[in-house]
């Protein structure tokens, strides 16, 4: 599960992720991270479900983190999509391939939400949720 | 070749006709015949099949329309028209006028251009038309504003200057920056490729010495039928890189196979759909007919250089760019196509099928294509000033153990921005710029290596301004130092010495 973690101006500075990995043992990935002076946000992946994802998220909320569960990324529209393949190799963890019919796959799991394919798209099928 | 181009050796045209006529003609894809070939080999196979189809569906930014309006009343003598907001070209009579696909929205910008024009009348759409004109005694009026559909016009006919490049070279890019080109997004250290055209299922490549394909050639186009006119602009056969120009009734087509598009940062262009018919007539047409992904090579160049002459990273062949992924150094890369293979595919196999329901009918072209055209690059014949013309030679330079106040005096007292670091051989090791100097006093650094940018974006005297200037704007900065081969420092360019010394050249 990917969770976008919005950090507040207080908790800036601290190690709240390296403590919650010391805590659960899980690899938490970094996808994506944006600090400026006052806020900051950071996309990970937490290879975990269930009770176990729900300990992970109540840790980052007792170290003061807004915790938010990133299920959708983007959408295609498959009317307008004409399957031209564009947007498969500018994706860059592969999230979007061409299977052997040459039609149009989303591995929604896999996307962090760069939104590359957003504007490779020739025909402005994609679009970020 | 002994044999004259063209010879209907195992068939003729009216022989092909006359089985399509009643219904036992054998027609087959690209696809197909390619493996009707390996099964039974090329020359049963030729004896066999009568006709072998083909399809692409990729941008063609060569594409465009010739619309009538009729006649308003008062009439007009239109000198300037937008079809939604894009400017159609009017240096023609009254009421006619051409849409081009690569025509920008003046409202809408990259998001909406001469193609998606296109795409909205095939599909019925209202288009909003505006036309102004300077009123004559014959066309009084002097401005319109109306709405119209496709079936409001007398003729709407899309006549494409080049269409179906037999193949395409592929993309790539080595600079370090993210590109954005005709040929899509291409992620910096060659993180990707990106192709175009269909390979075996490629119309030009399935009959690559034109000995079926010539003037007058019936074709499926955008959904409908269409004619070659002629070749398309760019024609160069002897390369493989032969084009076709096309037209066909705009009326008669569809928009799933006529669709306007954007290359991001780059502008908007058509997506065509286009199949052509091959009679296998004589055996060569056949062996051109059953070419395999695998023996239609292309090269992978480096878009990253932005000169007529791209490097070739790679020769390759659509077995490998269709297979999504491409070895280049030794590393794994991710191939895609820009055009449709899925669609390739679906107009190839309606194309038979328009064949074997006998709606569809083959003819000996006029006059056939050549399978040879010179090919001539532009050369600029007024002398353009280079790097070494305009950029300052007399050069403020810096030390890696200069301290930062003394050369913070300097810098203010010449009025200067940037500051190149070099060696002792004044060889350039790395940059300064005043923004550097004001962060380093703030965070109290004392000598220039400590701040001096490592990686220097440079030019090289002989360049052309424009590619350095664009250079300028990829990296957002405003001067580079000049280097020779040995990267000794000549000289610095920067935006003030293009704007003060490019503007005294012209009004001189």
């Amino acid at each position: 599960m990917k969770l976008k973690l919005i950090y507040s101006r207080e908790n800036l500075g601290k190690p709240v992720l390296s403590e919650v990995i010391s805590k659960t043992n899980l690899p938490i990935n970094i996808l994506e991270a944006k600090i400026t002076l006052n806020t900051g946000e950071m996309l990970i992946d937490v290879p975990a479900i269930g009770e176990k994802l729900k300990e992970v998220s109540s840790l980052f909320q007792k170290a003061g983190l807004i915790v938010k569960e990133i299920t959708r990324t983007i959408e295609i529209d498959r009317e307008k999509c004409v399957t031209c393949g564009a947007c498969i190799s500018p994706c860059p963890v592969r999230a979007i391939i061409q299977d052997l019919n040459w039609d149009i796959v989303f591995y929604e799991e896999k996307c962090v939400g760069c939104g590359i394919c957003v504007d490779a798209c020739p025909v402005r099928a994609i679009r970020m949720l | 070749m002994s044999e004259e181009r063209g010879t209907e050796k195992l068939r003729t045209y009216d022989e092909i006709n006359q089985k399509i006529k009643r219904g036992d003609a054998v027609v087959l894809t690209a696809d197909e015949f390619i493996k009707t070939v390996e099964e039974s080999g090329l020359e049963k196979a030729a004896k066999e099949v009568d006709v072998v189809t083909t399809g692409t569906f990729g941008a063609m930014c060569s594409s465009g329309a010739f619309i009538n309006f009729g006649h308003a009343d008062p009439p007009i003598k239109m000198f300037k028209c937008w079809l939604n907001d894009v400017p159609a070209y009017k240096g023609l009579a009254a009421v006619d006028c051409y849409i081009g696909a690569t025509a920008l929205s003046e409202t809408e910008g990259f998001e909406y251009g001469g193609g998606h024009v296109i795409e909205d009348l095939v599909s019925g759409k209202e288009i909003k038309l505006r036309a102004e004109a300077y009123g004559t005694d014959c066309y009084p009026r002097r401005s319109i504003e109306t709405t119209l559909t496709i079936n409001d016009l007398n003729q709407a006919v899309l006549l494409n200057p080049r269409n179906a490049y037999e193949r395409y070279n592929a993309a790539t890019n080595g600079t370090d920056k993210i590109l954005y080109t005709y040929m899509g997004t291409l992620l910096p250290h060659y993180g990707n490729i990106t192709y175009s055209g269909a390979g075996q299922l490629s119309p030009l490549y399935k009959d690559k010495d034109f000995e079926t394909i010539g003037i007058g050639t019936r074709i499926f186009l955008g959904g409908g039928v269409g004619y070659i006119v002629g070749e398309g602009t760019q024609h160069n056969p002897q390369n493989q890189l032969g084009t076709i120009m096309v037209r066909g009734d705009l009326k008669q087509m569809n928009s799933h196979y006529l669709r306007g598009a954007t290359y991001y940062k780059y502008g908007t262009t058509l997506y065509v759909g286009l199949g052509i018919p091959i009679p296998i007539i004589n055996e060569r047409v056949a062996a051109s007919a059953a070419l395999k992904d695998d023996e239609i090579l292309t090269n992978i160049l480096d878009y990253g250089v932005p000169s007529r002459n791209r490097p070739t990273v790679k020769k390759t062949s659509y077995t490998e760019l269709k297979s999504g992924k491409v070895e280049i150094n030794q590393r794994e890369v991710q191939s895609s196509s820009l055009s449709s293979n899925k669609v390739a595919k679906e107009i190839a196999v309606t194309l038979k099928n328009w064949i074997i329901e006998g709606i569809f009918l083959l003819n000996r072209p006029a006059e056939l294509i050549s399978n040879y055209r010179e090919f001539k690059p532009l050369e600029v014949k007024r002398k353009e000033p280079r790097v070494r013309d305009i950029m300052t030679r007399e050069i403020i330079i810096g030390k890696p153990n200069d301290d930062i106040k003394d050369v913070a005096r300097i810098l203010i007292a010449k009025s200067v921005d940037h500051l190149p670091i070099v060696d002792n051989e004044g060889k350039l090791m790395g940059i300064i710029t005043s923004w550097d100097l004001a962060k380093a006093v703030a965070q109290d650094k004392r000598q220039l290596h400590e701040i001096m940018t490592l990686k220097v974006i440079t030019a090289k005297e002989d360049e052309a301004i424009d590619t350095v200037v664009r250079r300028m704007e990829q990296h957002n900065i405003s001067g580079v130092p000049v280097i020779d081969q040995s990267n000794y420092i000549i000289g610095i360019l920067t935006t003030d010495d293009i704007s003060r010394k490019l503007v005294r050249r012209a009004t001189a």
